[in-house]
This record gives C-alpha cells, sequence and structure tokens, in this order.
C-alpha cells in the first residue's frame, strides 16, 4: 500500500482527527511590541507571551528561552549587528481570558533600539511540552521593527532550524494588502508546509500583563480561529491582509528535529506582521 | 519629425528612469551621545548608503558652524554647538534633510 493510498482509504478518518486536533493547534508564540515601524528609536517594552491569539485563550507556561537577541542592520550596506537580550529578560505572570500563564517581557533600555535601521528579533524558546498532544512544540519566532524607515536586513535569514524569510518588509503592509515570504527548513525552502495564520484578536495590555477582553474580530466558524495553507513547491505563500493589528505566521513542524526528551517534536517557524490602516 | 520620434521617446524613457532610480528618499536623524556629542545617521529609503554625503551644521542665521560627510559606517558624530542650530543633510536637489538641534532626543 503506498501513501497516497493509504492517505485516501483513511481521509474521513483523518478529516476526523483533524478536527479534533484543531482546537488544540494554534499556538502561537508572540514577541509582542505595540509597533513595529518607529520614527524614532527609544526604550521598547516587548512580551513574549505563548498563547492562542486570536481567542485570548489558553496561555501557556513558557520556560526560560533558550536564545532571546536582535539582529540590527543600517542600511542594506551595513554588515548585521547581533545583540543578545537574554539579560533582559524577566518572568512575569500573563493573564488570558481564561487562564494565567508564565511569559517574560522585556524593558530594553533606549541604547539598543536607537539607530535607524532593521532590528530582526530572534526567539528560541525551550520545547514546550504540550500533554494533550503528547509532544513538545518548539516555535522558532521573529518580530521585525524598523526605526526611521532606513531599510536593513529585514529580508535576510538569520539562520534558523526552522524559518520564515519574508518578501514584503513585515512592518510596513496596509490593511488590504498582501504579505509573502518563504518558509525554510534547515535553510531550504519548504514546499508544501502546512501554514496557520493567526490573528492578535485582543489587545495585549502591557501594563496590566493582560489581554483586553474585547475582541476586534468574531469568527462565523472554527476554521477562522485561525486559517490554514499551504506553501507552493518553491516554500512560498501569500496571505491577505483584511484587518489592522498583528498577524502572525506560522509554519508547522518544518525544524530537522522531530524528538526532544524521547518524545515527538515539532519545531515551527513563526513570523508576526503588522498591518497598517491606509488614513 | 518623424526621425526625431524615436530619440523623443528614449529620451522620454530616459527622463523616466532617472526619475525611478531617483524614487528612494534621503532618510536622516541625530541622537545625543556622551560627552556632548551628537551622532547623526544617514541612508536612502531604499537601503542604499548615504556614505560622502555633505553634511552642514548652521546657526539661526545660516551661518555654516562647521561641515562634514557621512562616514563609511552611515554616520556623522559632531560636538554640540552652544547655540541654536540645524543641519542639512545634502544629497542634492529634492534629497535635502533639515533637522533642529531642538527636535534631536
Amino acid at each position: 500500500m503506498n501513501s497516497r493510498c493509504f492517505a485516501t482509504r483513511h481521509a474521513w478518518f483523518a478529516l476526523f482527527a483533524f478536527l479534533v486536533a484543531a482546537p488544540a493547534g494554534a499556538h502561537f508564540q508572540l514577541i509582542y511590541t505595540p509597533e513595529p515601524a518607529l520614527k524614532v528609536g527609544g526604550p521598547l517594552q516587548m512580551l513574549l507571551v505563548f498563547t492562542h491569539p486570536f481567542e485570548a485563550g489558553h496561555t501557556m507556561d513558557m520556560a526560560m528561552p533558550a536564545e532571546f537577541y536582535v539582529v540590527s542592520q543600517r542600511g542594506k550596506e551595513a554588515r548585521p549587528q547581533r545583540t543578545d537580550l537574554k539579560k533582559h529578560l524577566q518572568e512575569i505572570q500573563w493573564t488570558s481570558l481564561t487562564n494565567v500563564g508564565r511569559a517574560y517581557e522585556a524593558q530594553l533600555p533606549k541604547g539598543i533600539v536607537r539607530s535607524l535601521g532593521d532590528y530582526v528579533f530572534v526567539l528560541v524558546p525551550t520545547p514546550y511540552y504540550e500533554g494533550s498532544e503528547e509532544k513538545f512544540i518548539q516555535q522558532f519566532t521573529k518580530m521585525v521593527l524598523n526605526v526611521g524607515g532606513l531599510p536593513g536586513n529585514w529580508a535576510d535569514p538569520v539562520g534558523l532550524p526552522a524559518e520564515i524569510v519574508p518578501l514584503n518588509k513585515p512592518y510596513a503592509n496596509w490593511v488590504g494588502g498582501v504579505f509573502s515570504g518563504v518558509v525554510l527548513a534547515d535553510g531550504k525552502p519548504a514546499p508544501h508546509a502546512e501554514l496557520e495564520i493567526g490573528y492578535v484578536n485582543h489587545e495585549p495590555n502591557l501594563s496590566q500583563r493582560r489581554f483586553e477582553p474585547q475582541a476586534r474580530a468574531s469568527a462565523p466558524q472554527d476554521s477562522f480561529v485561525n486559517l490554514s495553507i499551504r506553501t507552493n513547491d518553491r516554500g512560498e505563500f501569500t496571505i491577505g491582509l483584511p484587518k489592522a493589528g498583528w498577524w502572525g505566521i506560522c509554519a508547522l513542524g518544518v525544524g530537522p528535529q522531530s524528538q526532544y526528551q524521547g518524545k515527538p517534536l515539532s519545531q515551527d517557524a513563526v513570523l508576526w506582521v503588522k498591518a497598517t490602516d491606509m488614513q | 519629425m518623424k526621425r526625431w520620434g524615436c530619440p523623443a521617446v528614449l529620451a522620454a524613457f530616459c527622463l523616466l528612469a532617472a526619475e525611478m532610480a531617483a524614487a528612494h528618499s534621503p532618510v536622516f536623524d541625530c541622537f545625543n551621545g556622551e560627552d556632548g556629542q551628537i551622532t547623526c545617521e544617514g541612508g536612502f529609503s531604499d537601503g542604499t548608503s548615504a556614505t560622502g554625503v555633505r553634511v552642514r551644521v548652521l546657526d539661526a542665521n545660516e551661518k555654516v558652524l562647521l561641515e562634514g560627510k557621512i562616514d563609511a559606517d552611515g554616520r556623522f558624530t559632531f560636538k554640540k554647538p552652544p547655540v541654536d542650530f540645524h543641519l542639512i543633510f545634502d544629497a542634492g536637489a529634492g534629497h535635502t534633510v533639515t533637522l533642529f538641534g531642538a527636535d534631536i532626543s
């Protein structure tokens, strides 16, 4: 029996399994700051939370991240500069609409995001054990910020095992536009990779460390909570940006490592994109 | 007249091409550094370098207090003048940015 035949014969079962599994999926690792396109640099507050952003639902307890750093570059011809940010992380309790989970915040002093240019923030979390799925999840997450409109390294991969490389500036998108990127698995384009698209539907309130209860949008059916698409045969994808705010793109299980501490591991890649109303 | 048609189209194309090549805009900002120094950074919105672009520091009477060029690192650093001043980042016609000392943080 070849795998295609197997897949066909078990299509109904697979569909059923997907429907059952769907609510447990859609975890998104956030690197959040209110505005990624800054006119001038300065001190910056960032939030790292592992949650279900559309529903502001169950927030998972994060462990201290393995890595948190920024790769900045002023102009296309300049050299990228990597700055470790782990020392700025502080453990916090983050309140979702359904629970309280362990998250991290970073108060970055003004010297870090001051120069003109791009800042690619990178988070390598410690794998999270998802008991309901009996597997570990590790989402390599990027958020790209810019100061002053001088671009730099926004389109360059940073070299993660699972990574989404943008084809549009992630910090400069109009509502109603489209956003494209390439999913890289161990540095190579990942054809037909499964993507989930999430929306930060509840404003994170950084000072009170909770999601705002009011939702910006409602899903008419569960398929809309997180949209599902696949990359094409070159590992590329395009999404629409129908509403202002932060959109998360997550490529599931594209990283090379599939086991951690004797259990299955899903190495995902996440990229955050902000859409701005044209006014 | 007809034989000029082609060069005219070519000229129009060249003008258009030149216009397109100039579609980037200058980006220039300064901030207060240590020891009374001000560091300025310049570039273009398409990410190209502004190395060699002239920067002038002028007083309220448009008298040039000092001038220099954006260095290979995209920067120009100078000692903060004791008077009101403004800067002009001069990358040619249509590509200048003026920044006032009072707006530098």
